[in-house]
């Protein structure tokens, strides 16, 4: 890290773990779709990913790793930025359209953060075999059980969609921040890059929302 | 044709770096619409003069949106409502009878005020002596025509080089940021081909400098290309991250 | 007694064999020398950046926060050069007949000559410090024209070519700066010269942030201060620009040449109120494609676009039809404020004339348009709140640019040795009127590329390193500032400085403007002492000289215009025929246009200060032209 050491370092590294962890996003949903599949296609991709192991260690390391690195530079940024202003203007204003969502970085930043513990805990580091995977009916159904049973608590659904809607706030910023950085477009395609990186993280937000609606829809079928 | 309105102004008065500061409320009646904004303030100043009280200073010289001189932030934004626009330019057909108007200066570690409405820029100048030239002495050089120079990339370089290094952009960043500024500057050089030789030591320069200076990280706002009273885009600012990244990969 | 020290010789080998001539400084022994260089503008910037190029140290100062700011930064238009690119006939020479015929034959030959000379070499300096030019699509530099010349040889960069000019210099300055050959002093105010054994050897300045009053010694002091259209009170300069430093030099024995030579810019947005601050100037580039023309008939007050084209007069095509609406700004400035004196004004106050680029807008379309003007555009609406793709624009004279200045010879060096006088504040190229694009030609010509040659001669002969603070003409000098600061601060009258100003400003307008008359110079010859006499008898100050303090400030330079008014009337009074910008009411031709009097008043006018209160002594520097034949200026 001795390397990073300006502003625009320190910017280029929480992009550059910016756009690894997007990626992980889109990959993590891509394999959550499976639901849709039922329990043995959900079940089946599950397995399919522990195959992987113990190559698969290796990759949660890396993410895990990048994910502290982007929280670091963040937080050593976010600091410095409070710094730069020590006195605060007595009237706000913001004359810049779309300043929402990266205003609110360090906050979906934050939730984002709580959501993945909770999330852990929630649903990786259980005993899928245990209780937590047995449905109404009585049957165990492993993982797929163990996220309808969460998701299938409404307070839990709705803070789930709640922790997808910081994600693909936080992505709307996240994906023209990563292209703004590293300087990827001109002045041309800068509005359409807007335009993209804010339709992806609502897109991304979707989909995953879908998922907790779609457990409280079908829940019934497990009676 | 003329019309004249009443304001009331709320005005930062702050004696030296080291004061705290204040607000202080002043009246501004029978204001011509037709006034610019510091002719505005000119008028409040000359009878705050006469009442024997101390006006409020604030930075100005050509007034007609060119020197960078003048700058405040009116209503939360920098140099005021109108787009485009250096406060001296501003004029008070803008503003309706009996507004309530909030004046105060740019504020940012890097820009420490000096008085009243009147901030320290110096931080500028420092970055563009870290880098913001070309080094060709007097004399040295070539006949002008030698190199031709693309059209686009000429006028894109004058987009970028028609900042006025007023501030504005520091002043309207959450993050107190100088990177349009600097950003503007490093693209005007770059896009030229006689600024391509010192390329990559200029963008670290500067760059380093202006970390040095204070100011904050650039976090994607675009609140300083709203402000820039010169619309200086914030692709200035990509293609010097960009620059910036190449320079380092070169090492 | 005033020896200009021309070179002999042939006018186009004057210089070369000058600089083949002059003394050099020895590369080892520059960097014992020190140069004051007071201001940062074109000429300031261009002189302190090539100056510590070659090695010397310099001290840089300006009263802006910063060197950026410099006023050189609004001038719109374009600078000339004799490059030729456009292939329509320029030359060297052109741009030294143009520029001398458009002074109206009251500038120096062989200082024209150069200028014109070292044109090519500024626009080479200027694009390889990226100044970004206009461009043609092919990648080479563009060009168009400007008033007073039949070629196209302007450089511009869009309508900010003075900006852009101004910052190529300001990054060579910080260039040195970052080295630290250059040290600037920025928010610092020049107050007084030091003169040591009858040489210039130091500047007193006010900090303007803490009010700390210091003496800097150097070798040699330059000063490059601009001009002093302020005194008008009403001007296109910048609020801050003045007459300061160069006044306190006169006042330590440099002579002022031609005080009463001022520029009247033909196309500046017309006053509209008592409040106003300022005016503004719009590039004359405008009159490339616009028309000027007032109505026919008196008091028409319908809206210019229902006035049917015969009743419109156009009155610069009509008068001047050879160079039309490009006709020197002497002549477009005085015919309109002809017309308007006629009443044929327009406007609220009657006192502005149509520039209507409504044909051209037809003709060319409003992407042509936009491109090249737009920002004159914008800035017209912003002020005016009027929409000029629409209606005419409105324009009205304003004081813009000051030809006199501080008495230099060849060498750019005043009667004072080891002051150096460059740029707007000297009064050597333009003589009674400067055409456009040649004042950024001029403070970079004498930045760049003569005065980092000339200062050598100079300095070869001076021990170097000899100037001290703690020589007692410091202590003295810096004593008399501190003093007459206190003095302005402890009056504690009734009025503010702008008041003082205004009411100068207005008499000088009236009576030693455009145009004047003999009993009109002697009516404000009176009034000025009495004016000057009630500031410093009912001056208010509020404050501390301690202190950032800019009501102080600007009572400093009032205090000066103050006691330049009267030497700019004085020498408006003695020269009695019609020149340049000046038209002397008694001096004209049968048909009324101006007069001038080769017989008589072929002289530059340098005042030598004798003392407050005493009469002003007149020297006269004869022009003797060698090269061309004074020809009475004809636009006809």
């Amino acid at each position: 890290m001795n390397r990073v050491k300006s502003s625009i370092d320190k910017k280029q590294v929480v992009a550059a773990t910016g756009l690894f962890l997007i990626l992980f996003v889109v990959a993590h949903l891509a394999g959550n779709l499976f639901i849709y599949g039922g329990p043995e296609a959900f079940n089946g991709y599950a397995r399919k990913l522990a195959g992987l192991r113990p190559g698969l260690y290796f990759v949660e390391a890396a993410l895990l790793a990048v994910f502290l690195v982007h929280l670091d530079a963040t937080a050593r940024l976010v600091l410095e930025n409070l710094r730069a202003r020590p006195v605060g203007y007595r009237q706000g204003h913001s004359a810049a359209g779309g300043s929402f969502a990266s205003r609110l970085m360090p906050w979906t930043g934050a939730a984002i953060v709580a959501f993945v513990i909770w999330h852990l805990r929630d649903l990786t580091f259980v005993d899928r075999a245990g209780p937590a995977g047995i449905l109404p009916d009585g049957r165990g159904y492993g993982l797929f059980g163990v996220v309808y049973n969460s998701l299938g608590n409404p307070v839990h659904g709705v803070l789930y969609i709640a922790a997808m809607l910081a994600v693909g706030t936080h992505l709307s910023h996240g994906i023209q921040s990563f292209i703004q950085t590293f300087g990827l477009v001109g002045e041309h395609r800068l509005p359409a890059v807007r335009r993209v990186s804010n339709g992806l993280g609502i897109l991304i937000a979707l989909a995953y929302s879908s998922i907790p609606v779609y457990v409280q829809l079908s829940f019934g079928a497990f009676k | 044709m003329a019309k004249t309105i009443n304001l009331t102004l709320h005005v930062w008065r702050q004696k030296g770096t080291q004061d705290k500061g204040r607000f202080e409320v002043y009246k501004a009646e029978g204001i011509d619409t037709d006034m610019s904004f510091l002719e505005m303030l000119d008028v409040v100043n000359e009878r705050l003069i006469k009442e024997g009280k101390e006006p409020v200073a604030f930075d100005h010289d050509c007034r007609e949106g060119i020197c960078g001189a003048c700058g405040a932030v009116v209503n939360g934004r920098p140099h005021g409502p109108m787009d485009k626009t250096t406060l001296c330019q501003l004029h008070m057909r803008r503003f309706k009878d009996n507004d309530t108007i909030t004046i105060e200066p740019w504020r940012a570690r890097g820009f420490p005020v000096v008085k009243d409405l009147v901030v320290d820029r110096s931080a500028f100048d420092q970055i563009m002596a870290a880098g913001g030239f070309i080094s060709v002495k007097t004399g040295s050089a070539p006949e002008a025509n030698t190199v031709p120079v693309r059209r686009q990339d000429a006028e894109t370089a004058m987009d970028a080089a028609a900042c006025i290094g007023c501030g504005a952009c520091v002043a309207a960043c959450p993050n107190a940021s100088a990177m349009l500024f600097v950003g503007a500057k490093v693209s005007h050089f770059g896009l030229l081909p006689q600024g391509r030789v010192e390329a990559k030591e200029r963008v670290r320069g500067m760059v380093a400098r202006m970390d040095a200076e204070g100011f904050g990280n650039c976090s994607n706002h675009y609140e300083c290309e709203a402000a820039c009273p010169k619309g200086i885009s914030v692709s200035t600012i990509a293609r010097m991250n960009r620059e910036y990244l190449s320079s380092e990969l070169a090492e | 007694m005033l020896d200009a020290k021309i070179p002999a010789g042939p006018l186009k080998d004057k210089w070369t064999s000058h600089k083949n001539k002059i003394r050099l400084v020895n590369p080892a022994n520059k960097r014992k020398y020190r140069v004051i260089v007071v201001g940062t503008g074109l000429a300031g910037a261009s002189a302190a950046a090539s100056l510590a190029e070659r090695g010397y140290n310099v001290d840089a100062f300006c009263f802006q926060d910063s060197p950026r700011r410099a006023h050189s930064i609004a001038a719109q238009g374009g600078i000339n050069a004799a490059k030729n690119y456009p292939n329509d006939g320029d030359s060297v020479y052109r741009l030294f007949y143009d520029t001398i015929k458009g002074g109206d034959f009251r500038s120096r030959e062989a200082n024209v000559y150069r200028l014109a000379e070292v044109s090519n070499g500024i626009i080479d300096q200027c694009v390889a410090q990226g100044v970004p030019f206009a461009r043609e699509y092919s990648g080479y530099l563009d060009n168009r024209s400007f008033g007073g010349a039949q070629v196209s040889r302007t450089f511009y960069a869009r309508g900010q070519t003075g900006q852009q000019l101004l910052l190529g210099a300001y990054s060579a300055l910080m260039k040195d700066a970052g080295k630290g050959t250059v040290t600037m002093h920025p928010r610092a105010e020049m107050l007084d010269h030091v003169v040591v054994d009858g040489k210039a050897k130091g500047i007193i300045t006010r900090c303007l942030l803490t009010g700390k009053i210091s003496a800097h010694a150097a070798d040699a002091v330059v000063l490059a201060t601009g001009g002093y259209a302020n005194v008008f009170y009403l001007s296109t300069n910048a609020k801050a620009s003045n007459v300061t430093a160069v006044w306190r030099a006169h006042k330590k024995g440099a002579f002022f040449a031609n005080p009463c030579y001022t520029q009247i810019h033909p196309t500046c947005i017309p006053v509209h109120g008592d409040y106003q601050s300022k005016l503004t100037l719009m590039s004359e580039s405008l009159r490339n494609d616009g028309r000027v023309w007032v109505p026919k008939n008196k008091g028409d007050s319908r809206r210019p676009s229902a006035i049917p084209e015969n009743e419109r007069d156009y009155f610069l095509e009509r008068k001047y039809p050879a160079f039309g609406n490009l006709v020197p700004r002497d002549l477009a400035s005085r015919n309109a404020k002809e017309q308007c004196d006629q009443g044929k004004g327009v406007g609220p106050t009657g006192h502005a004339v149509y520039l209507d680029l409504g044909e051209s807008l037809g003709r060319l379309g409003r992407d042509v348009i936009r491109e090249r003007y737009d920002n004159l555009f914008e800035m017209y609406e912003r002020i005016t709140g009027m929409d000029a793709y629409k209606e005419p624009m409105m324009i009205y004279p304003a004081p813009h640019y000051t030809m006199g200045g501080l008495w230099v010879d060849y060498n750019l060096m005043s009667n004072l040795p080891g002051l150096f006088v460059l740029g707007e504040a000297n009064f050597s190229d333009h003589g009674a009127n400067r055409l456009g694009a040649s004042a950024l030609l001029q403070g970079l010509a004498d930045g760049y590329f003569i005065l980092p040659y000339t200062i050598g001669d100079y300095l070869a002969v001076q021990p170097p390193g000899k100037a001290d603070t703690g020589h007692p003409a410091f202590g003295e000098a810096r004593e008399a500032a501190v003093r007459r600061t206190g003095d302005l601060l402890k009056i504690n009258g009734k009025k503010t400085p702008d008041e003082f100003h205004r009411e100068l400003g207005r008499l000088l307008w009236e009576k030693c403007g455009m145009s004047r008359r003999e009993d009109g110079l002697k009516e404000a010859l009176k009034k000025i002492p009495a004016i000057r006499e009630e500031f410093w008898r009912n001056l208010l100050v509020p404050g501390s000289g301690e202190e950032f303090n800019q009501t102080l400030e600007r009572a400093g330079r009032v205090a000066d215009f103050l006691e330049f008014a009267g030497l700019m009337v004085r020498d408006a009074l003695e020269r009695k025929e019609s020149c340049g910008g000046h038209f002397r009411e008694e001096s004209r031709t049968p048909e009324g246009e101006a007069l001038r009097d080769d017989a008589n008043f072929a002289y530059v006018a340098a005042w030598e200060f004798k003392g407050a209160g005493r009469e002003p002594v007149l020297h006269k520097e004869p022009l003797a032209f060698e090269e061309v034949h004074l020809a009475t200026r004809n636009y006809k």
